[in-house]
């Protein structure tokens, strides 16, 4: 199998910035973890390393999909980019914004009086969780997301081939663009300050991001087994509606607790515990599509399509399930119980989306025939049985959390570096299990059809 | 149901939901004037300097943000202002093992923070944080309690000091001080801790003789 458009090159870029994103994503990590057991481990403190730590796994799987969206969208439209020196600017714009950001928010780490307000604004660090990117970088990121969506309405202008796959996954990324806005404005009011950041962040996760996997998953069930598109498109819809149906109305499992009125306590308790029926769709899709015998040629893309979607309704439905209701949610809320859900849904849900489509799409790209895939599933183990154990580790600091702090009223610090530091340490080695799938991973991705091996696999097309 | 079915379904249904997400905000944007108390402009430039340390990074507040530091929410409640200021300013210097950085916070800025805590610790959460209900099996509440231990709760000195694990970390920890101070000591200093270290937050104690003799009995229990 060959790509057949020379531009479907350009998600070779974006993947490989993703790629090493990942990488400093996973070792920043781990100070954050050392640093629940010496907050003085390293020479920036916690804040600073948990922003690099979200802010590059944001911006890392954004990269990612994006790159996977061009090559999505050339096949679909089967013609080449509308413009391709466009897509390599959106490319760059994108890699300079960024680093830009993050030595920016290493400034302001060491000397916080540079993140001063000028004008009104914090020139270095926005001080709000997932967004703290200050105001320019949020233009240069909605102005370069612009230009991607642009780029890819253009293209699909010229071959007006709408199919339902590109029309979704593009309603996905307009979606997620919009639901970046609210997340720009200032309010004096901190309860309506957090209100507006659950769009962004919730209406991202639970929704936008969610209708972009509805739609990859579909691409590669295509691509993988072959399927019809008439059936994988349908079940596409409908997963992807269920998504929304449940999700808008259950962005009100974060309104329970932070100034807003009571009745959110029902529509979110309600609505938020549906959330896991469509991701437990695409597992039966899934299931269903690859189940009968056929004649798979990339067994690595197929065992992390799987792989993704089980993990996404394990990582994301039930481990969200657990705290989603308000009557448990009242003892949960703000503890590490919080903390082991975002790590299995991340990871569940898009880390493994990623790392599928570049398994699906990469060997094309580089013209390969055969690839080695056993570094392809060390990987994924080393990675998958780290990160259970991490949300296991970490599930257990909450529970005693919950017990100690919120229901018999220890305090916050005495229960954090006594009763919960054994967690602290074996969160830590476990992360470390972590870091060595991720750099077989990026190992992989570097050497996947570039050195001579033994023939494992065969891609034919 | 037809491909097309599928595909109306997603986008109207889609659309539906959220029509009435967006009645849903309208609604409660109305109603937050009056689920808490109207900020000032110290509690607008508190909440500026909030952002401009990236509190966030370390700190939760009304349960969102980090989850390194204790939550913020009701804080006003327990620390007296004059020492959560202090504590802003120079975390170390009240309390030696405190994992909170000195980021250079100024005085100004400080009594703003203070200010935007103060607002936080009123906003109407919906009681949340819920009250422990497990405090008596933590001997937090207890019939059994000796005149001494009474005192020791009703003049809030778990807000600041740990026995046994219960408390506020921002004094030193009192679990064996009955090992480390005598009787003459600590009804001196009881009554006067700045004559015995200058500028300390520690408040003095107003009570009756017999009352500061129970607690002081309750002290030299500590060992
Ligand atoms: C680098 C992480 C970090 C940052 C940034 C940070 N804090 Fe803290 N803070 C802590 C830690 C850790 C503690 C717990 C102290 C201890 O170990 O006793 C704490 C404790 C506190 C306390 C005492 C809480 C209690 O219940 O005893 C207050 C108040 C506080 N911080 C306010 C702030 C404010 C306001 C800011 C922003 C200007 C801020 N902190 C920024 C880490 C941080
Ligand atoms: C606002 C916080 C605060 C409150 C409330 C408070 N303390 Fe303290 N206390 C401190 C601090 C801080 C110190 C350490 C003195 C210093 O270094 O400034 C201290 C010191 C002490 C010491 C001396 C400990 C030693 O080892 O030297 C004792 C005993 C003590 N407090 C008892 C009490 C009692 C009893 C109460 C209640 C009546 C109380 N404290 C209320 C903050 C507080
Ligand atoms: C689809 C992938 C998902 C991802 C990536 C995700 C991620 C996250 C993250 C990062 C947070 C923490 C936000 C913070 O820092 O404060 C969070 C909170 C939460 N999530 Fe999810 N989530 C997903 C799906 C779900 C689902 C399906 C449910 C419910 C069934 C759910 C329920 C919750 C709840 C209740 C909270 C709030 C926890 C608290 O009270 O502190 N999540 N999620
Ligand atoms: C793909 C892998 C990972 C993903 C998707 C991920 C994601 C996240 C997210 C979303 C947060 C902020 C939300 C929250 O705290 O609730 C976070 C915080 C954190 N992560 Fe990760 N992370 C990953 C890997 C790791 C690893 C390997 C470690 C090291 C053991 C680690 C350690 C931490 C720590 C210590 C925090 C701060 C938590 C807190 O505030 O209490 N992460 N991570
Ligand atoms: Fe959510």
């Amino acid at each position: 199998m060959n790509i057949k458009h020379e531009s479907q090159r350009i998600a070779h870029s974006f993947y490989t910035f993703a790629v090493l994103l990942f990488l400093v994503q996973v070792v920043v990590g781990i100070i954050a973890a050392l640093q629940f057991i010496w907050p003085e481990f390293f020479i920036l403190n916690f804040n600073t390393i948990r922003t690099i730590h979200i802010n590059t796994l944001i911006v890392w799987l954004l990269v990612g999909l994006m790159g996977a969206t061009y090559y999505v969208i050339h096949e679909e439209s089967e013609t080449e980019l509308w413009s391709l020196p466009l897509a390599k600017f959106q490319f760059w714009l994108t890699v300079v914004t960024s680093i830009t950001m993050v030595l920016g928010y290493i400034y302001m780490g060491i000397n916080p009086q540079a993140n001063s307000p000028i004008f009104g604004i914090n020139p270095l660090n926005e001080g709000r969780e997932y967004i703290e990117a200050p105001r320019w970088a949020d233009f240069l990121i909605v102005v370069s997301l612009l230009l991607f969506l642009f780029n890819c309405f253009m293209t699909v202008r010229k071959t007006k081939r709408w199919t339902g796959i590109q029309g979704t996954l593009l309603v996905g990324i307009t979606f997620l663009v919009i639901m970046y806005l609210p997340g720009m404005i200032y309010t004096k009011n901190l309860i309506r300050d957090q209100f507006w950041w659950w769009w962004v962040i919730h209406l991202w996760v639970e929704g936008a991001w969610e209708i972009i996997a509805g739609a990859l998953l579909a691409f590669m069930l295509m691509k993988v087994v072959n399927a019809e598109r008439g059936v994988v498109e349908k079940w596409m819809f409908v997963e992807v509606g269920l998504v929304l149906f449940t999700g808008i109305l259950g962005t009100g499992h974060h309104y329970y607790w932070i100034g807003t009125p009571e009745y959110w306590l029902l529509i979110g308790g309600i609505f938020s515990s549906l959330e896991p029926v469509p991701l437990l769709l695409m597992v039966w899709n899934a299931l269903k599509t690859t189940g009968k015998p056929r004649n798979v040629t990339n067994k690595p893309g197929l065992y992390y399509i799987v792989a993704n979607t089980v993990l996404s309704f394990v990582g994301a439905g039930l481990s969200g399930l657990i705290h989603t209701l308000p009557q448990i949610n009242k003892w949960t809320h703000g503890t590490q119980i919080t903390t082991a859900h975002s790590h299995l849904a991340f990871f569940g849900a898009y880390i493994l989306l990623v790392i599928s489509m570049i398994y699906v799409t990469l060997p094309a790209i580089r013209g390969v025939k055969d690839y080695n895939p056993s570094r392809a599933y060390q990987s994924f183990w080393w990675m998958t049985i780290s990160m259970i154990l991490i949300y296991l580790t970490t599930t257990g600091a909450g529970m005693a959390q919950t017990y100690m702090e919120r229901l018999m009223g220890l305090d916050y610090v005495a229960v954090k570096i006594t009763y919960n530091m054994w967690f602290w340490v074996f969160r830590a080695v476990f992360g470390v299990g972590f870091l060595i799938g991720v750099v077989i991973f990026v190992m992989d991705f570097f050497r996947l059809g570039r050195e001579s091996s033994p023939v494992m696999t065969t891609v034919a097309e | 149901m037809s491909n097309k079915a599928a595909k109306n379904l997603f986008i109207y249904g889609s659309i539906f939901f959220f029509v009435i997400f967006l009645a849903l905000t309208f609604d409660t944007m109305e109603k937050l004037d009056k689920r808490a108390p109207a900020i000032t402009e110290a509690v607008n430039a508190g909440k500026m300097a909030w952002h401009k340390y990236d509190c966030i990074g370390c700190h939760t507040i009304l349960g969102n943000g980090s989850y390194f530091s204790p939550d913020l929410t009701r804080t006003a409640n327990k620390m007296p202002k004059e020492y959560l200021k202090q504590y802003l300013m120079n975390p170390k210097a009240l309390n030696q093992k405190a994992a909170m950085p000195n980021l250079g916070i100024t005085s100004e800025e400080a009594e703003s923070l203070a200010a935007f805590l103060d607002w936080t610790s009123r906003i109407n959460t919906n009681n949340w944080p819920p009250k422990p209900i497990l405090a008596k099996e933590a001997r937090i509440e207890d019939k059994d309690m000796t005149p001494g231990q009474r005192l020791y709760r009703s003049f809030g000195c778990s807000n600041c000091h740990v026995i046994k694990g219960i408390g506020g970390a921002t004094g030193p920890d009192l679990t064996r001080v009955g090992n480390k101070r005598d009787k003459a000591w600590l009804i001196g200093y009881f009554k006067d801790p700045r004559a015995y270290i200058p500028g300390t937050v520690m408040p003095a104690i107003n009570m009756s003789d017999a009352d500061m003799e129970q607690l002081t009995e309750y002290m030299l229990t500590l060992k």
